[in-house]
């Protein structure tokens, strides 16, 4: 799958919006591409983004080994239901994801 | 002297807090704790109960017991490391 | 140890967005991560002294409260200010010119326009 002399690197992806924003598909495949050379995915849902649970191609991300996790507070505010899978989480969690990442992508 | 600080159980009180500020909020109290000692924490926060102590193990402290108390009240006991 | 800068440019009315920004920015911190929130276009206003409780929208006293515990660095855009003719903000922000603001954000590690 990846190439053995590239370095594995960890990928940060805060994403806020709702899933009928483009950013949806934008870290869909970012994230796919990602994963497809051999990177670490990890992706915070915060704010309206923790709609994007409800879709079936962004949660179908997490079978691909993208690590998500969501602000539990946003989702109970928004009364989006657990999810196998998805790790309904807390602002911690963003920030170990921040912290531990070689890089991160913000999309609001 | 160093026996009656042993002895003491220390509370907090989050009743009313929500994500982040209930585990910004124990962590500055586990400031206060000696290591070995343990903090009772309060929490109205339904995510909080499930997030807080597994924050907290990610951060080396021990969870000695989670317990429901009342609707929607939970008492959570954390020993400092 | 990284530097994180949150960026907030935009109104702070008709939307919890920004104050949900200052929350985020209180969970940064968690990880002993630098954190550095920015004010600046309309996002200034995020940092005047505003009464959204008039509309039953809760101040996001707790959130600034917080994060000047914290000791969180919280800066706005002088000219941003000016611009506007913001004479006053709330306690614990720091104005700067724009080329310190510049500056502050390409010495990010991380940077979080939200």
């Amino acid at each position: 799958m990846e190439s053995k002399d590239k370095k594995n690197m960890k990928l940060g992806i805060l994403l806020t919006t709702s899933p009928e924003n483009e950013n949806t598909n934008t870290v869909i495949e970012i994230s796919k591409a990602a994963r497809h050379e051999g990177h670490d995915v990890s992706i915070f849902l915060m704010y309206d983004g923790v709609y994007n649970v409800n879709t079936k191609d962004f949660a179908g991300l997490a079978e691909k080994g993208v690590e998500i996790a969501i602000c539990a507070f946003n989702a109970e505010q928004r009364k989006v239901a657990k999810v196998d899978g998805i790790l309904f989480g807390s602002q911690y969690d963003h920030a170990c994801i921040a912290s531990d990442v070689d890089r991160f992508i913000s999309f609001g | 002297m160093q026996n009656m600080v042993k002895n003491m159980t220390i509370e907090l009180d989050l009743k009313g807090e929500v994500c982040p500020y209930t585990f910004v909020k124990t962590k500055l109290k586990l400031e206060e704790v000696e290591s070995g000692e343990e903090l009772v924490v309060y929490f109205d926060h339904a995510p909080a109960v499930e997030n807080v102590p597994r924050s907290l193990k990610n951060e080396g402290h021990k969870i000695m017991g989670i317990e429901q108390t009342g609707d929607h009240l939970w008492k959570v006991r954390i020993r400092k490391t | 140890m990284k530097n994180i800068s949150v960026i907030i440019r935009n109104l702070p009315f008709n939307t919890h967005k920004n104050a949900e920004a200052l929350r985020m920015s209180v969970g940064l911190t968690l990880r002993e991560d630098k954190v550095t929130v920015i004010f600046m276009d309309d996002g200034v206003y995020t940092a005047t002294r505003t009464k959204p409780e008039i509309i039953n929208i809760p101040p996001p006293v707790r959130e600034f409260g917080a994060l000047t515990m914290l000791k969180c660095k919280m800066i706005a855009d002088k000219s941003s200010l000016e611009k506007r003719g913001i004479k006053e903000l709330i306690e614990n922000i720091h104005i700067l010119e724009r080329d310190e603001i510049v500056r502050t954000i390409s010495e990010s590690d991380i940077i979080i326009p939200f």
